[in-house]
């Protein structure tokens, strides 16, 4: 019950997102950004979930937030295949190998992908381990919205800053864990 | 008795999406998009008011664009780059009140040999204003077309008589923290103040070269670079300066903030090229404001046949 309140909240940003497109003066532009940042956020979200274990315990969701910041990714991709390149799949393969900003956006769509799949129950069990190259996809994600920016402005300041304190925690747990192992 | 025992992924003939009907499924989903665009997009664009009242010009129209689409007012004056107020581009709309575009006088200065201050109002009373429908193409890759009125910076120039050492025609904004906010920020700022842009002589007199001070018939609103801009219809849109006090001719070649802040992804030319693209993204095509779908960037913005000529033998892929 709980989850299902989680997860039509984090559709709200879908339905605002297919009211105010119709107002935008640059719309694929626009789906971009808003798809973009909430994709992010909830990502962040969803990994800050384990640092915050003994404030709050919210493991429990993990899934679902993990789940729809892929969703909000693919919107993302579907933008760019679709309404950016125009199913035009030449143009998409050459700008990915191209241009820096979109292969980093591109691997991490992919690791997201490989990691929403293989999230059910009996999958997760075998492929767990590697789901830890979600933090690969939070550093590529950081790089790939400040390399969208011109000029950085505070919300990828913000997203930084939210980088370094997600992987520092996981730096102080892992050195936490060997000292009390050795 | 023979019993075919269907597999779970046997769907019957019947099921089968036709593959004409498949094809139709694309055209389906752009004339969706497209309803949702015209429909109720471009009526709320349209009746779109104007928020604060503009004074009218009288301008001559002419035939530069003729059969061009224009944009609508509102989305000229709600979609601006101008860092000295924000970097979202729809804040300037409700930050430029802040923008005192009268008095204002322009310095015409350097190597000309009656150097001089224009009054704006001069401009606009005196000197023989004309409508011009230009595209515009910015470096991001959206694009509007716009009916801007002033006058061509030859006319000015010409006034100003540069000398034999004019090379280069350096431009700045007005640097006034009062008027624009970032400006207070120093080092914080979103980009080095004050606004610095220049042309080469000859692309400073081609007759496409343009100082414009109003639009859609009237005076321009502050946000859109109140009360005169540099227009330079070929060039991508960061070469077309706003608020402007300072129009200095000079030898050398003016280093110009974009290509300050990153030479390798902007360059002083800045000449709209579709077959050069910019380091993170492709040039080949730009989304015109309001439309869902993409049309193909033409070689100096569609203004080859004017400009073309000047750069002939320049290798625009390293000088960009």
């Amino acid at each position: 019950m709980k989850k299902t309140i989680l997860a039509l909240l984090l559709l709200t940003p879908l339905c605002y997102l297919l009211w105010s497109v119709r107002s935008a003066n640059d719309p694929i532009k626009y789906i971009y950004t808003f798809t973009g940042t909430s994709a992010i956020t909830i990502l962040m979200l969803s990994l800050a979930v384990s640092p915050l274990k003994k404030v709050v315990n919210l493991m429990r969701y993990r899934k679902v937030l993990g789940l729809f910041a892929f969703f909000y990714a693919l919107l993302h991709f579907i933008n760019f295949y679709v309404l950016d390149a125009q199913l035009d799949f030449a143009f998409v393969v050459k700008e990915t190998l191209d241009k820096p900003f979109v292969y980093l956006g591109m691997i991490s769509f992919l690791i997201l992908l490989f990691m929403a799949l293989s999230s059910t129950k009996k999958l997760f069990r075998k492929f767990s381990s590697y789901h830890k190259a979600v933090y690969i996809v939070l550093v590529l994600v950081t790089i790939h919205a400040s390399m969208a920016q011109k000029v950085l402005s505070s919300l990828e300041y913000t997203y930084i800053i939210v980088t370094f304190m997600l992987l520092g925690y996981r730096v102080y747990e892992k050195n936490k864990r060997r000292k009390i192992i050795g | 008795m023979n019993i075919m025992k269907k597999q779970s992924w046997y769907i019957s003939e019947n099921e089968v999406t036709d593959e004409s009907l498949f094809n139709k499924r694309r055209d389906f989903l752009k004339l969706g998009a497209a309803a949702l665009v015209s429909s109720s997009l471009v009526a709320e664009k349209l009746a779109a008011v104007e928020t604060t009242p503009r004074k009218a010009l009288s301008f001559k129209k002419t035939s530069f664009g003729r059969g061009l689409e224009l944009n609508s007012f509102d989305q000229a004056s709600t979609y601006n780059n101008f860092y000295e107020f924000s970097l979202n581009k729809k804040d300037p709309a409700k930050l430029a009140h802040t923008l005192k575009p009268s008095p204002w006088e322009v310095e015409v200065s350097g190597e000309v040999e009656n150097p001089m201050y224009i009054d704006l109002q001069e401009i606009m009373n005196k000197y023989p204003l004309e409508e011009r429908i230009y595209r515009f193409r910015c470096v991001e890759g959206w694009s509007m077309v716009v009916p801007w009125i002033g006058i061509t910076l030859a006319h000015i120039l010409k006034k100003a008589k540069p000398t034999s050492k004019a090379k280069y025609v350096k431009f700045i904004t007005e640097l006034d923290p009062e008027m624009f906010p970032d400006q207070k920020r120093g080092i914080f700022g979103n980009v080095p103040y004050p606004y610095v842009e220049g042309l080469r002589m000859d692309e400073a007199m081609n007759d496409l070269t343009f100082m414009a001070v109003g639009m859609y018939g009237k005076v321009l609103p502050n946000q859109n670079g109140a009360p005169i801009r540099l227009v330079v219809p070929w060039k991508y849109g960061f070469k077309s300066i706003k608020s402007i006090v300072s129009i200095e001719l000079v030898e050398e070649e003016p280093l110009n903030t974009w290509k300050e802040i990153n030479s390798r992804e902007y360059g002083f030319y800045a000449n709209v090229n579709p077959k050069v693209d910019h380091p993170r993204w492709s040039q080949a095509k730009e989304r015109k404001l309001g439309s869902f779908f993409k049309h193909k960037t033409e070689m100096f913005n569609g203004y080859s046949e004017e400009v073309a000529s000047m750069y002939k033998g320049m290798d625009l892929r390293k000088l960009y």
